[in-house]
């Protein structure tokens, strides 16, 4: 547990002091909620605004999983940080959920600037009926991002040229996780695979917490994004456990 | 027992984009005495710091086993983790976004020392780095020489029985490397090993009791920094400008005079290879007037040239 505490610390410290680089993502929550909103405030779709709103968080949460939470261990390693990070007896994975959730909980304040650009650029007050609904879905969404996160993390160390991918990777995975359109709007062949993807259980229940409407299933359907989270911290621990073993195998552990 | 044992160690590198294999360690065997700094001397690309991430746990070893106060490097690689501390050069091992002091108890954290000894042996040590002032500034405000001695701190942190010191005086001026240099006695007094990996004779020679010499991945000896430098000073090298060439003859005649050559100034350069050859010839130049005279000492890869040739497999 001080492990992991400390990670989330020192990464919490490190981000706060490298803002522009660290939660440059966050910067284009305000302009994609500009986007979502205007259209469908302009197409008099008032009710589609929980879509608008929401779109723009699910987008930074996931950026920062792939962008930045997936870039921590390139960095250390290029900074010769990694081998002394490796020569601890710390488990490596620990250290990386620390530091990869501290991220995944920054990407959370995209939903304060969303909500606000509705409420400041276009006068529009998004109610949330549900607020603990909103609360849970959105430290839910910061595990399972977390688990992701270490997955892509693991997957970008093993070669460089896995990080060809990270640009284009994301859009399949806006569509599958249905942050704009609805899932049920996708061919039916495709929807089956948009339920392994957290960001999909996130969109919903996110725009559920902001209608009026009673909701079901909650408890089960975080229990979902948990369980796909876990099996991500898994999936992640297992794959940087068997890549570091290689790299120390190969010798590429330093880069720099 | 010793504290490092490292025997027939190989590590081979795999050739990339066709190209070939590269050995970086060959058959390396090495006992390191508890208690003792031992230094690990040799050119760049020897195979120091190949032999330190081995030891480290860092990099697997292609064959051959070595183990940290009875711990193998391979097998147990988390007791040997509890029991090492490791001192990068240059810029390696520290986040620059964070404070000296919160660097420091980061990496207290990952070697598992509880909250309150880690506070207190943080500020401990940043007062004995002498950075005690700036330990609550971010480390990219550093000179080098600040993060050298904090990279020191980090390696202390854990408090470890056994400390490797890769290059660690890269990047410091010559006081701050005086006082690295005490501050290593200091640290064999409290009866930590160390291994020092360094290029340069003279770090080696005021803090170890023994020195291997590495390169190519081979250890061509272990000895102790005296008969070093006694190997230094027997290869000594005198560069001259004027010299007529009846005394170049005489001094190329003299026993202990390895070659006399054309120097790439134009000069001329003899190379000595025996005790006390050096003054004899210095002499022969002064009585005959020449005034432009120049001694320097070889380079280690030139001394190592020399042992091997002297020597062959020997060594």
């Amino acid at each position: 547990m001080r492990v992991l505490v400390a990670a989330a610390r020192a990464q919490f410290q490190m981000t706060v002091r490298n803002l522009g680089s660290d939660l440059f993502n966050l910067v284009t929550v305000p302009f994609f909620a500009v986007v979502f909103i205007a259209i469908v405030k302009q197409s008099g779709r008032s009710s589609l605004i929980a879509y608008a709103v929401m779109a723009p968080v699910m987008i930074a949460l996931w950026q920062m999983a792939i962008f930045v939470a997936g870039e921590l261990i390139n960095r250390d390693r290029w900074g010769g940080l990694l081998e002394a990070v490796i020569a601890t007896p710390a488990p490596f994975a620990l250290v990386m959920v620390g530091r990869i959730g501290t991220i995944c909980a920054f990407g959370l304040v995209g939903f304060a600037e969303s909500w606000l650009v509705a409420q400041i650029v276009f006068g529009v007050t998004v109610p949330i009926p549900h607020p603990e609904v909103l609360l849970a879905t959105l430290v839910c969404a910061a595990f399972a991002c977390t688990g992701t996160a270490l997955v892509f993390s693991a997957l970008f160390s093993l070669r460089e040229s896995a990080r060809v991918f990270q640009n284009s990777i994301s859009y399949p995975f806006y569509l599958l996780g249905g942050i704009l359109v609805p899932v049920s709007y996708l061919p039916w062949w495709l929807q089956p695979a948009s339920r392994v993807i957290f960001l999909s259980w996130t969109a919903e229940l996110l725009r559920d917490s902001l209608r009026p409407a009673p909701l079901v299933a909650v408890p089960q359907r975080l229990a979902v994004v948990l369980l796909l989270g876990f099996t991500g911290l898994l999936v992640g621990w297992f794959l940087l456990h068997r890549i570091i073993d290689r790299l120390r195998h190969e010798g590429t552990i330093g880069l720099a | 027992m010793a504290a490092v044992e490292v025997e027939r160690v190989t590590r081979v590198y795999k050739g990339r984009h066709g190209s070939p294999d590269v050995r970086a360690l060959d058959g390396i065997d090495l006992a390191i005495e508890e208690g003792a700094v031992h230094g690990l001397l040799g050119p760049n690309g020897a195979g120091k710091t190949t032999l330190v991430k081995v030891l480290s746990t860092v990099l697997l070893p292609t064959s051959g086993t070595a183990r940290i106060l009875g711990h193998d490097v391979v097998r147990e690689t988390d007791r040997v983790r509890r029991l090492i501390g490791i001192v990068f050069g240059g810029d390696r091992g520290l986040y620059f976004g964070l404070t000296g002091r919160q660097n420091l108890l980061y990496w207290a954290a990952l070697y598992g020392v509880p909250g309150q000894l880690a506070r207190r042996r943080a500020a401990e040590l940043l007062e004995r780095v002498g950075l005690q002032e700036r330990a609550n500034a971010r480390v990219e405000t550093y000179s080098r020489g600040m993060k050298q001695r904090l990279h020191l701190a980090r390696g202390l942190i854990a408090d470890a029985r056994v400390l490797f010191l890769d290059e660690p005086t890269t990047g410091m001026d010559p006081i701050a490397g005086r006082d690295f240099r005490a501050l290593v006695v200091e640290l064999r007094k409290e009866g930590r090993t160390i291994l020092l990996t360094t290029h340069d004779m003279a770090e080696a020679e005021s803090v170890c009791v023994r020195v291997a010499l590495i390169d190519h991945g081979r250890l061509l000896a272990v000895e102790s920094p005296r008969t070093l430098a006694t190997w230094l000073s027997r290869y000594e090298r005198i560069d001259v400008e004027g010299v007529r060439e009846p005394l170049l003859k005489r001094i190329r005649s003299l026993p202990g005079v390895g070659g006399v050559s054309a120097s790439s100034d134009g000069g001329i350069r003899i190379d000595i290879s025996a005790d006390g050859t050096a003054a004899v010839v210095l002499k022969m130049l002064v009585e005959a007037g020449v005034t432009s005279i120049r001694t320097s000492m070889p380079s280690l890869e030139e001394v190592y040239v020399q042992l091997i040739g002297d020597r062959g497999l020997m060594i």
